[in-house]
């Protein structure tokens, strides 16, 4: 069976490049966070990752708008 | 899917319907170098020019049969490891280095395909004969509008293509196998289905449950058959609504299928990047979860279990798609019998 697996496609990781880094998932558990507290919109988010962190890598740690959206423009690209 | 040697019809839907598009692998399967690739009820030979350009040629040298995808791409050619002839993409043997000038030499000896690529996907047009102009491939709109983002994931699977069309046109079983998911938790366990009509196909539909599960499918055919579902997402995903799935299928042999989902959502500026990354970081795991329950089932059908079935009313979507199906092939062996020579008596 295991033989016979390895005949067709099943890769579960297509979108990402590499595996991420646990800045990463930090950062992917405060953001779902903050959505299911119903915090759809952008100063909400920031405040809230300032708040339960991860803090941001640039700004002596501390998330803006504009750096939020940096950083997410990166991550998505 | 069982092949029925005697029904002709069930011998055109295995192979896959002819003169339309199908997605047949993702981009990244191809580079310079010739790949092989059965879909189709063929083998196809792909490959790229050093500027990127894609071509597609049966899999198969004219001179004696050996694969071409052995051989070494030479730009738009393709020279066969064999005797070294020579076929240009549009299927033109432009040197046979044994026998020049032999009859071989200028013949249009090989069976050449048009190829595109879009949304991450090679799609390949699966011509009867040789056309010079395929018809335009046509997408759904949540693949080709600014509005929306979009993945691939693409998988094979073992079983009939047509399996996997049945299970996407069933959205009930969204209730029951995917009940342990991160999105198809709620909704009741019964429901109505109706079908409605569109100007491509068909949506079938749950009465009085929409957004809440899997609760809609459309089937639809732009040249390209492709299917269409949303499926909410928790309060986790974020901004945005509902994700969308378009999905469409290839027959790989009679019991694997070439299986193309993209996982789209209609979102712009930080929105949109926030779930490309949520997506990449874990979303994607999440659905390939759901899309495994989904699998694990598939395979473990028996090759003919279509045809010990004891269907219901939620059924009648994919009744109504494999009556569909049937009366395209049919339509497919009139045309092909009109266009064969008329046999001596």
């Amino acid at each position: 069976m295991s033989e016979l697996r390895q005949e067709v496609y099943l890769n579960p990781h297509q979108a990402r490049r590499r595996p991420p880094t646990p800045y990463e998932d930090l950062l992917g558990d405060s953001i779902e966070r903050a959505f299911a507290a119903g915090i759809h919109d952008l100063e909400g988010l920031v405040a809230h990752l300032n708040r339960t962190g991860p803090g941001c890598l640039q700004n002596e740690g501390v998330w803006t708008e504009a750096l939020y959206q940096e950083e997410m423009t990166r991550l998505a690209a | 899917m069982r092949t029925i040697a005697n029904d002709p019809v069930e011998a055109v839907l295995a192979a896959g319907l002819k003169d339309l598009w199908y997605p047949i692998c993702p981009s990244e399967f191809v580079a310079e170098r010739p790949v092989s690739l059965r879909r189709l009820g063929k083998k196809f030979v792909l490959w790229r020019e050093a500027s990127g350009k894609l071509h597609a040629l049966e899999d198969h040298c004219p001179h004696r049969g050996a694969p071409l995808s052995m051989g070494i791409a030479m730009g738009d050619r393709i020279a066969c490891g064999y005797h070294g002839v020579q076929v240009r993409f549009d299927g033109v043997v432009t040197s046979v280095p044994g026998s020049p000038g032999c009859k071989l030499e200028g013949a249009k000896a090989t069976r050449s395909f048009h190829v595109q690529e879009a949304c991450g996907a090679i799609f390949l047009y699966n011509s009867t004969v040789n056309v010079d102009q395929p018809p335009p491939l046509r997408l759904p709109e949540e693949l080709t509008s600014d509005e929306y983002s979009h993945f691939l994931c693409y998988t094979e699977w073992k079983g009939g293509y047509r399996y996997v069309t049945d299970n996407v046109m069933d959205p009930m079983h969204g209730t029951f196998l995917h009940k342990q998911s991160h999105s198809m938790a709620e909704g009741d366990n019964t429901a109505t289905f109706r079908v409605r009509e569109t100007d491509l196909g068909f949506v079938f539909e749950k009465e009085g449950q929409r957004g809440v599960n899997f609760d809609w499918t459309e089937w639809a055919d732009t040249g390209l058959h492709w299917m269409r579902l949303a499926i909410p997402y928790p309060k986790t995903g974020g901004p945005g609504g509902s994700f969308f799935i378009i999905g469409s299928y290839t027959p790989i042999t009679d019991n694997v299928a070439a299986v193309f989902h993209w996982r789209c959502r209609k979102l712009s500026g930080w929105q949109r990047d926030t779930w490309r990354f949520l997506y990449r970081n874990r979303l994607e795991a999440r659905h390939w979860t759901v899309l495994e329950q989904d699998r694990v089932v598939l395979e473990m059908m028996e090759p003919d279990a279509n045809q010990r079935e004891m269907l219901y009313q939620h059924d009648m979507g994919l009744v109504r798609w494999r009556r569909h199906m049937r009366n395209l092939a049919k339509e497919q062996l009139e045309r092909e019998d009109a266009a064969a020579p008329t046999k001596a008596a």
